[in-house]
């Protein structure tokens, strides 16, 4: 081995690291059953970089809080008593089929998860089509690119990046809005900072100084909350001087009447007054995009999640499709999912309104197309989303029984004590995960679930790469992969409903799930299997079995049904909660480089020593209007909740903005947000609530000051 | 794109235009020894260890860092060549603690090399502490032998960070951080690309140094 190590490796396992959608592969080096080096591997998609969490964020798999046993409450109010596998899913879902017979199978909801395989989500959604007979299912991407996916469907027909990673360095413009790329997604955000060394033009829309902005050629720092306008004020003044690609709107493009009757007000003036940022900035924004070569957008959640979370995205994708900066390479749209497997879940149909491989649940032919796959009859009523389903709890024809595979609720829901108070009302609650979580509390029945490090199955990054994972360890006590926990449940439910065949829930194992899903979606995973998986880089589309799969989306059409893109209205509203007398402030949330969402995770490893607690970001005007000094603890006060915090005074966040991180579930940001959702997508508004911040002790903060 | 004719120790090799000497030595199946050189870091130059000979060029020249062009002769191997890589390597070794770099033992072995011909190891280098001053990694500089492919993994070649820097010159130059802060302090985000090439075993994974540690 030509290493420098201090230590030989009982054995070096090559893997995909488990944090977001990068995808980075890694090489596991390992002693004495433990991980003591990460090494990234020298191809795609990381090309020999890593980011902090990846190669030294990986101490939760050892931790005390891993799941060892099958729990079970055997009556509410009890404790959650050890069981055996056999008990745990035989009440688990003798429980859901009681429920299913007393309320209906829309009562039951199944909520997937973006952390685990392609495998594993598609067998979620089979549980919740096949076995209980409802399209209840969904995943995470409901809290984060729901917005996108609803946007990029109904417009391009396609909600994936457009370009690759490996395209980064072909863009001559690269718009990022919306995303802490370097601290987000840190290995793309190297490459994009490369790139404008390179000499790239990077613009960077985003109300923080976040790192992209400190390198960016132009930085537009607008008002949270009005994206829409500016991005439909760039477009319209690149019309009215003739700078779009005519030719491209007219051959590949429809819809254009009606979107420009609805920017006809979003002048660069008007675009001024409402985001705040300067006519010329904006004008120089629109020309260097348009005039480009090739210009790649990349977005996250900044975007998506507000109530115009869709509307955001929608104006993004009508900028690209109007200036022709799209199907080209180094030129096109690019939302930057989140989880490691939030593409796949997706893909796997984990989502209400699709199967997998995105066919609708509202056609007939595709609905009878699965019936006759699954031996089960398919339901005609929509499923609903996963937001949805948790403001239903305790409603007539609501929720009552939630199979959660990896999710948080409690952390990750917006406004906390409402999830809660839904929570108590629930009659019955599977949580399935690797580590207790906030949620666990609330379980009546606990399965164990191995990790990433402890199965065979693929995920699927950002860029649409399917990659394999391995086993690197056992899995702790009687943890099993969820893929063998959620066909042992289908095949139970399956018989106490007489819903699906049984049969049809016989997997010798991953592999066999796989080849299942690929035969019934050809034209995106057909060619893709497991076996070629192990020799080749592979990602979707990928009909046959020579193709090394698209780079390139859009290249000659869009994937809707006239092959054309759909021009549509991206109208822009305001907020749900503007800030006012008591609540002066605005509230954004998001992410910092150390932790990984709810903190399950990372603060459960090394990370943890890195970036110890909460801190919120206050602007220096409004910590001195407030009276807060750096470093103290500072309440952040919601109409719904309020929590402690240590100030970080910095004009990382503008004026009048407070940033608070996600991550510290007893610190939870999400007891301020608001339960308020984007009516296409669903989304909740997770970057704007009014606040007020109030020193923790007024008159040691008078004095201080 | 047209390629061009480089022979390497008498071999025809039809190369990219913009490649390097190394690259096209490599396709010619000859073994260069580079110490500092790595693809993607960028770094190239430093260690002299790649010399070769170029007809009509007066001097050796580093293969990582010197572009083909056509009709170049090139040779790889020769006693002047081996001379100069030997003292390259007993230089390094007699300043540096090389113990964990697996490529040095075996040129140094190679080469037959003997750093004691140059009189007492320098003892400046080698008695740097290691120092742990972060929860992801250490630094036991006295493994280092200023390859610098640390700091271009920080700043030009991969992160954009540019934590790292260099401090002194000649015997007392030596790799640190900005003004010597600790890492925390600096403008680290701890992404460990810097321990990714570092061919030393100077940049260990805190993990790491604590199980060499326990196996002490």
């Amino acid at each position: 081995m030509n290493r420098p190590l201090h230590v030989q490796p009982d054995r070096v396992v090559s893997t995909v690291c488990p944090y977001c959608g990068v995808g980075c592969r890694v090489d596991l080096y390992i002693k004495n059953e433990k991980i003591y080096r990460v090494m990234a591997q020298e191809g795609p998609p990381n090309y020999g970089a890593l980011c902090v969490k990846g190669r030294f964020g990986l101490g939760f798999l050892h931790h005390p809080d891993r799941l060892t046993a099958p729990l079970i409450r055997r009556e509410k109010g009890g404790e959650l008593e050890p069981a055996t596998w056999d008990e745990a899913l035989s009440f688990a879902t003798e429980r859901l089929a009681q429920i299913a017979r007393e309320h209906g199978p829309d009562a039951l909801y199944f909520v997937s998860s973006a952390k685990a395989s392609n495998e594993e989500n598609y067998l979620m959604q089979k549980l919740a089509r096949a076995a209980a007979g409802t399209h209840n299912v969904d995943h995470c991407a409901r809290l984060c690119h729901s917005s996108s996916t609803a946007a990029l469907s109904r417009s391009l027909g396609s909600a994936a990046m457009s370009n690759t990673i490996e395209e980064i360095p072909l863009s001559d413009v690269i718009l990022v809005t919306g995303s802490n790329t370097v601290e987000t997604h840190p290995v793309i955000g190297a490459m994009i900072k490369k790139a404008a060394r390179n000499g790239a033009y990077l613009i960077v829309v985003d109300p923080r100084r976040v790192g992209l902005a400190e390198v960016a050629d132009l930085w537009l720092r607008l008002r949270p909350g009005t994206d829409p306008v500016l991005f439909g004020a760039m477009a319209r003044y690149l019309i009215e001087t003739g700078r779009h690609d005519r030719r491209f709107v007219n051959r590949r493009a429809e819809g254009f009447d009606a979107w420009w009757e609805s920017v006809k007000e979003y002048t660069l003036e008007h675009a001024e007054s409402v985001t705040g940022v300067p006519a010329a900035k904006i004008r120089e924004a629109a020309e260097r995009y348009a005039a480009a070569g090739a210009a790649a957008t990349y977005w996250a959640m900044g975007m998506t999640q507000h109530n115009h979370g869709t509307e955001n995205v929608q104006a993004l994708v009508n900028l690209a499709v109007l200036t022709g900066q799209l199907g080209k390479p180094g030129a096109g749209l690019n939302p930057l999912r989140g989880q490691n497997n939030v593409q796949g879940a997706g893909d796997m149909g984990a989502l209400p309104n699709v199967y997998p491989g995105y066919q609708p649940t509202a056609s007939a032919e595709v609905r009878q197309r699965w019936a006759d796959t699954w031996g089960a009859p398919q339901p005609e009523t929509p499923g609903v989303t996963m937001t949805q389903a948790f403001e239903s709890i305790g409603r007539p024809g609501g929720i009552h029984a939630v199979y959660l595979m990896g999710e948080d609720p409690i952390t990750s829901e917006p406004y906390q004590e409402h999830v809660r108070a839904a929570l108590e009302k629930l009659d019955f609650l599977i949580v399935q995960d690797i580590l207790k979580n906030e949620t666990f509390p609330y379980a009546d029945v606990v399965l164990p679930a191995a990790s990433f490090a402890e199965k065979h199955g693929t995920f699927t990054n950002t860029d649409r790469r399917v990659q394999l994972i391995q086993p690197v360890f056992d899995p702790p006590g009687e943890a099993r992969p969820d893929w063998w926990i959620l066909a042992e449940a289908g095949r139970r439910l399956s018989l106490l409903t007489g819903q699906s065949n049984p049969d049809t829930w016989e997997y010798s194992g991953p592999d066999a799930i796989w080849d299942e899903l690929r035969r019934n979606i050809p034209e995106m995973f057909g060619g893709i299997d497991h076996a070629r998986l192990a020799r080749e880089d592979l990602r979707w589309p990928c009909p046959s079995k020579t193709s090394p799969g698209v780079s390139v989306l859009f290249t000659d059409r869009f994937y809707t049904d006239t092959g054309r893109a759909k021009l549509m209205p991206a109208p822009w509203r305001p907020p749900a909660e503007q800030p006012g007398d008591d609540y002066p402030l605005v509230l954004s949330t998001g992410r910092v480089l150390y932790h990984w969402h709810g903190g399950v995770l990372s603060r459960r490893s090394a990370l943890s020593k890195a970036y110890p607690e909460m801190k919120v970001e206050v602007n220096p005007a409004d910590a001195e209007r407030y009276h807060i000094a750096d470093g103290k603890p500072v309440m952040v006060i919601s109409r719904r909740g309020s929590i402690q915090a240590t100030a970080w005074v910095t004009d990382r966040a503008p004026e009048g903005v407070v940033f608070a991180p996600i991550h510290f579930a007893e610190q939870s940001a999400n007891r301020l947000t608001k339960n308020t959702y984007d009516p296409t997508s669903k989304i909740p508004e997770y970057k704007f609530a009014a606040v007020r911040l109030e020193p923790l002790d007024p008159a040691e903060a008078a004095a201080e000051i | 794109m047209n390629l061009i004719p480089v022979v390497v120790n008498g071999l025809l090799v039809w190369a990219e235009p913009g490649a390097t000497v190394l690259n096209v030595a490599q396709k010619a199946g000859a073994g260069i020894p580079t110490l500092c050189h790595h693809e993607r870091t960028g770094t190239k130059g430093h260690c002299r260890l790649c010399l070769v000979e170029i007809a009509g060029r007066p001097r050796p020249e580093p293969a990582c860092a010197t572009t083909v062009e056509s009709g170049m002769v090139v040779n790889t191997e020769s006693e002047e060549l081996t001379d100069l890589r030997r003292t390259v390597l007993e230089l390094v070794a007699l300043e540096t603690n090389v113990e964990h770099d697996v490529k040095m033992a075996s040129w140094l072995e190679e080469y037959r090399a003997d750093p004691g011909r140059w009189g007492d190891p320098l003892s400046g280098r080698r008695e740097r502490e290691p120092i742990r001053d972060n929860a992801f990694f250490v630094r036991e500089y006295d493994k280092c032998y200023n390859c610098r492919r640390c700091l271009d993994a920080c700043g030009e070649g991969i992160q954009g960070v540019w934590a790292l820097s260099f401090t002194g010159r000649v015997a007392e130059a030596a790799v640190t951080t900005v003004f010597d802060l600790p890492l925390t302090e600096s403008g680290c985000v701890f992404c460990g690309n810097c321990v990714q090439v570092c061919p030393t075993g100077a940049l260990v994974p805190l993990e790491e140094a604590l199980l060499a540690e326990e196996a002490r």
